[in-house]
């Protein structure tokens, strides 16, 4: 006899059940890994003591924000962690219209009691804005993932911004990922998973670190069909003014081409990728290599 | 004296050589001889076609990572994948013979794993699926 490995039939549970854990355990043991939802449970500022980790305290700095008192400047963080959720969401508006936001980050229990990254949003509060989330009529488009506002999206596209974009880019996100990799380790947490929602934002979390659940081989098809004598170099005809000649050079250039549907070409779309990243760990992968942005 | 290096690829069966590549480059640096070296790269081989072929089956395949962690007198390679996890079970060794006449057989490539590495585990956790394997080195 030996010891084979076959595959397992159901997913596997990387922690505890969120609502078994009480804080009693959780202060008993620093290794016990602790969930959002038991988070969620404890009174306001004791949540705010532990969400705080997640913003550097540089990004509040920039913004005139006191980083103990969450006020400041005409700004204020917004907090949202409901004691039955296993969801946290924090964020910076705009004063003056509440649904423009300059920063969000929110975190969410997932269907294998592991941590997901749901949003990550740093959108610089004095960059021109583009309205590319409202179409025409006045529907949310969700990034231009539901629907597009095609004129606002090539203005922004003319701007230099990636898709998905409504502002030039607060920068931080390298200190918002350290941050994050703080608060999983506080949270005896080792890894966090994401979907990214661009072509671009793939990009970004592979520089932090970030390997692929899924969507691994599809980022190297991307890259090798984005060459010249590929079908995507090939389908960059001009036929939309995302679909410019020079496209496949840049990550911006390609990622706005994968937004306008190029990925058909080569019977595919941009969906289903999932990426992970391990606290302290880089994983090192680099599927556009010595990209320009 | 204690190092880690890390190579990630996707995992797909053209990325086997760039592992290969990987493996000697390290070893080389290390100065672990190159019949050990092979024995990790053949190892990695089996590894990564398993999970390339039945971990990632379904789905538009993520990545295979790949660590190398040199002790005093040990390696230990550690192959992670994000895919389908896979469950120890017992059973008969598979038949060298058939193999030997070209008949077929199944469940060498982890038997293989077996008799060449000094030490075997799998376990899944918040960070994957995770093959460790440990060879000595002999170095003091």
């Amino acid at each position: 006899m030996f010891r084979a490995l076959r595959l397992k039939q159901a997913p596997v549970k990387v922690a505890p059940e969120p609502k078994t854990i009480s804080i009693e355990q959780w202060l008993g043991d620093a290794q016990y890994p602790l969930a959002i939802r038991t988070i969620n449970t404890l009174s306001h500022d004791a949540k705010q003591r532990f969400y705080r980790t997640l913003i550097p305290p540089e990004l509040l700095g920039q913004l005139g924000i006191n980083p103990i008192l969450w006020r400041g400047n005409g700004y204020a963080v917004e907090l949202f962690a409901d004691p039955e959720s296993g969801k946290v969401n924090l964020s910076i508006n705009n004063p003056e219209d509440t649904r423009d936001a300059y920063f969000v980050l929110e975190l969410q229990d997932n269907s294998t009691n592991g941590i997901d990254l749901n949003l990550i949003l740093l959108n610089d509060p004095f960059a021109e804005k583009f309205g590319i989330e409202y179409d025409a009529d006045g529907h949310a488009t969700q990034w231009g993932t539901i629907t597009r506002n095609l004129v606002e999206e090539e203005r922004a596209q003319r701007a230099g911004l990636a898709p998905a974009q409504v502002r030039a880019g607060m920068g931080f996100s390298r200190e918002v990922l350290n941050q994050l990799d703080v608060f999983l380790a506080l949270c005896a947490r080792q890894a966090i998973s994401l979907e990214p929602l661009t072509y671009v934002s793939a990009w970004i979390f592979e520089k932090r670190g970030f390997a692929y659940v899924r969507g691994h081989k599809l980022m190297d098809d991307i890259h090798r069909e984005f060459q010249p004598g590929g079908k995507l170099h090939a389908a960059l005809d001009h036929s939309t003014p995302f679909r410019h000649p020079d496209a496949w050079q840049t990550v911006r250039g390609r990622a706005w081409a994968i937004h306008d549907g190029i990925l058909e070409t080569i019977g595919e779309r941009w969906r289903d990728l999932r990426m992970i990243k391990v606290v302290g760990k880089h994983a090192g992968v680099e599927t556009f290599p010595e990209a320009k942005y | 004296m204690r190092d880690t290096f890390i190579f990630t690829r996707a995992a797909e069966l053209d990325a086997l050589p760039a592992f290969r590549e990987f493996i000697a480059r390290v070893c080389e640096r290390l100065k672990i001889s190159s019949e050990l070296a092979f024995e990790l790269q053949l190892a990695c081989d089996e590894a990564a076609t398993n999970v390339i072929k039945h971990g990632y089956a379904g789905m538009n395949p993520g990545s295979i990572m790949l660590e190398l962690r040199a002790q005093l007198n040990t390696i230990t390679m550690l192959l992670s994948d994000f895919g389908h996890p896979f469950e120890p079970v017992e059973t008969d060794a598979p038949d060298v013979d058939a193999l030997l006449h070209d008949e077929p057989t199944t469940g060498f490539g982890l038997y293989f794993i077996y008799r060449t590495m000094d030490e075997v585990s799998y376990y899944t956790d918040e960070m994957g699926n995770h093959l460790v394997l440990v060879k000595n080195t002999g170095k003091e």
